[in-house]
């Protein structure tokens, strides 16, 4: 196994060397920036709406002038939101065509058995963690929770947005089931990622990969080992502990 | 010249008014002599007594004795004539006759014939003038009528707006309230009804078809709102504000959502509930607590059931539940609508599986999913957080003294301390 160039070494000024290794592109790094931000914002502009009958959002929508900007800076950031994931589709699917889509991200087999010695672990019946591959399995379950919550909001979204050209051609009836949906899929998506992505991103171990672009050493051996030994064809235990003790 | 010669009426003017207000106070008694009838409804003279003068405690049958002869008439300024006969029995069968008022109670100032000349510029004058005694008695309900559409109306000079003999009429005037129970008695609500049409008539015609007014004149019906139960009573507000629009809904639920009026009639007490729940409502409800003079275009309760004219909702014509009749009405604000439009209203109904399943699914589908899945999440973090944190803490007491070797790792790899780790699946990809 040749060492792919996606494998780096940075000169640290103590002599000693940190290898870190390449883990997203300048793209996908980009397109986190923009569901970050468009997230965020829809958030913040749709908790207001969703949330009517509370006293401080009502003192934000108080006016039907103020209720129509909150709806337009919405609007603005859902087209947004919109573009990111028709580019990330379409990305996927050029790659597809042309045989070059990684399939790292595509949950296997492997995940659940690794979910399931991981669960083992936590209730301290095995010693051992999993070694996992590129993506973990949290990481696939964020990436795949995101992909379908995102998808709804965005479909809803459009449903709720559109309603007379919608119902020119469906029942009327998924106008208030895609309000619904919006609405409560907004909530569960932003309880997902508070709890689940921040845990595992920043509380878990402060992994900035996402805004660097690359993950080091340390953090290569202990959370995607055999990862680290694919690249490297080293031993991804040696010298360290590994983690799991 | 002429400026000086004003200036000097002027100051005689007000020379006498302090004269006569003088007199006024100290001979207190003979106030009701005073020139009552000259007040227009707009001025505000002081308070006037409630107890008649005894000089004029003149007998009804002394007054009788001229205006209970039909075709009196008087000339007034104009040329219009001023019928002058008072039935006695309008005044004998009115809630005043009952209670054994006396002419003069009101009529305060004519004294005995010859009265003081009563001069009037027509009709509409003369009703003006003579309507200020009312408020010997009912000084409330005049200053409530000051705040009223026909109190602007007239502010804006439309002399024919409605005075308290308008409705009340000057001599026949009724008993609306029980005198025990100040309920409203069973005939006033149709009374009120028909005073409104002697001018409002066209709405009248309306409303007498409306599935309220029918039941209300009709049937005698008393669990239905006349006039006054929406527009009030004597201070009636101007129904075309975006303040009156927006709070409507209110007007509608204080009989919709009262148990006791609706389990009759079949009818759901959840409209308010549901209405406020669906997007029009939420809008509406939010806009008049924050700002309750804000104009908006979110339909309220009438602009979908109508205001006068609202029929039951199974009416072939105007009813809600005629699908041809609601896409009508989402027509007027979504002009593209198709027929398939109506049912992203829920049409006041609590999602359930029969009359609005995907709602009702997908509710449940969340229900049931964050619980499960967003808490099984939570408890998996809060594992691995437990784990992990005592790893840390392993980890600190055994490796203290040996903790910097792999921080700055090298390149080659230092002999494996591996502890049984499966190593087998390395590099399978
Ligand atoms: C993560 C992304 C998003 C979040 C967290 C979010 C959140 C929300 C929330 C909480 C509401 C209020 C719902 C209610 O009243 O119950 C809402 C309304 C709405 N959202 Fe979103 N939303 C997101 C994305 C989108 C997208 C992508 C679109 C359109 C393509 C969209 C279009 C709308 C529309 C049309 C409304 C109705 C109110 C309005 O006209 O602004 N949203 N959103
Ligand atoms: C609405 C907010 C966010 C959304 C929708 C979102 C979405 C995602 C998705 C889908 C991934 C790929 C799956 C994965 O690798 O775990 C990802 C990765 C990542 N996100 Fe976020 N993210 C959000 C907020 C954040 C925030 C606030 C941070 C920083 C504190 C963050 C840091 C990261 C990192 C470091 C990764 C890479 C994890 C790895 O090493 O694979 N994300 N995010």
């Amino acid at each position: 196994m040749s060492i792919p160039e996606s494998l780096k070494s940075v000169e640290n000024d103590q002599a000693a060397v940190l290898r870190v290794f390449h883990r997203f592109s300048l793209g996908q790094r980009w397109e986190h920036t923009i569901i970050i931000i468009s997230t965020l914002a829809l958030f913040l502009t749709g908790l207001p709406q969703k949330y009517r009958t509370a006293t401080w959002s009502q003192h934000l929508l108080s006016t039907p002038e103020r209720l129509n900007f909150i709806q337009q800076v919405h609007h603005i950031f859902a087209v947004l939101l919109t573009l990111e994931v028709a580019y990330h589709l379409f990305k996927g699917l050029y790659l597809l065509s042309r045989r070059r889509l990684s399939s790292a991200i595509f949950p296997d087999w492997q995940d659940i058995s690794d979910a399931w010695q991981m669960l083992r672990y936590l209730l301290f019946l095995t010693k051992e963690k999993p070694r996992f591959r590129k993506y973990n399995f949290e990481q696939k379950i964020t990436y795949w929770f995101l992909f379908f919550g995102i998808g709804i909001m965005v479909i809803s979204g459009f449903i709720i947005w559109f309603p007379i050209a919608v119902t020119s051609f469906l029942p009327g009836g998924i106008i208030p089931a895609a309000k619904l949906a919006h609405s409560t899929e907004a909530i569960v998506a932003a309880i997902f990622v508070l709890i689940w992505h921040i845990y595992h991103v920043h509380l878990e171990r402060l992994n900035l990969s996402i805004f660097t672009g690359w993950l080091n050493e340390r953090d290569m051996r202990e959370y995607h080992a055999l990862e680290y030994e694919r690249l490297t064809g080293e031993n991804a235990e040696s010298q360290s502990t590994g983690g799991s003790q | 010249m002429a400026s000086t010669r004003h200036r000097c009426y002027f100051f005689l003017g007000i020379a006498c008014v302090i004269l006569f207000l003088a007199l006024l106070s100290v001979t207190a008694t003979v106030q009701a002599s005073s020139a009552r009838q000259d007040a227009t409804p707009t001025a505000t003279p002081s308070q006037p007594e409630g107890e008649p003068d005894p000089r004029l405690s003149l007998s009804d049958e002394y007054c009788l004795g001229c205006h209970g002869q039909p075709g009196q008439t008087y000339e007034l300024q104009n040329g219009e004539l001023l019928d002058l006969y008072v039935p006695a029995e309008d005044h004998n069968n009115s809630v005043h006759g009952e209670m054994g008022y006396a002419c003069v109670q009101c009529h305060r100032t004519v004294g005995e014939y010859p009265h003081e000349a009563f001069t009037a510029v027509d009709l509409r004058d003369a009703s003006l003038r003579l309507y200020q005694a009312c408020r010997f008695c009912h000084q409330t309900q005049y200053d409530q009528a000051q705040d009223s559409v026909h109190s602007t109306a007239f502010a804006n000079g439309i002399r024919e707006a409605a005075i308290c003999t308008d409705c009340h009429s000057a001599h026949a005037v009724r008993r609306l309230n029980d005198p025990n129970t100040k309920e409203r008695l069973p005939d006033t609500g149709i009374w009120a009804a028909q005073t409104c049409a002697k001018c409002h008539s066209a709405i009248y015609e309306v409303y007498r078809e409306s599935v309220h007014g029918s039941a209300l004149i009709g049937e005698g019906n008393q669990d239905v709102p006349t006039c006054i139960d929406c527009h009030g009573v004597h201070n009636i507000e101007d129904p075309t504000t975006a303040q009156f629009r927006l709070s409507s809904p209110q007007l509608c639920a204080k009989c919709h959502t009262d148990p006791r009026v609706m389990t009759k009639y079949g009818l759901s007490t959840e409209v308010l509930n549901t209405y406020v729940a669906d997007f029009h409502g939420t809008t509406v409800v939010l806009f008049e607590k924050e700002t309750p003079d804000a104009e908006t275009n979110k339909p309220v309760c009438y602009d979908c059931h109508g205001i006068h004219n609202i029929k039951h909702v199974d009416d072939p014509e105007k009813g809600l539940q005629v699908r041809e009749n609601i896409l009508a009405r989402c027509q007027v604000c979504h002009p593209d609508a198709t027929a398939n439009f109506p049912d992203a209203w829920l049409s006041h109904y609590i999602p359930s599986p029969e009359k609005t399943p995907a709602v009702y699914y997908i509710n449940l589908f969340y229900q049931f999913l964050i619980p499960t899945v967003l808490g099984g999440f939570a408890i998996l973090v809060g594992l691995d957080f437990g784990r992990s944190t005592l790893n840390r803490f392993r980890e600190r007491r055994q490796k203290r003294p040996a903790s910097e070797t792999h921080e700055t790792a090298e390149q080659q790899p230092a002999p494996a301390e591996d502890n049984s780790t499966p190593n087998n699946e390395a590099g399978n990809e």
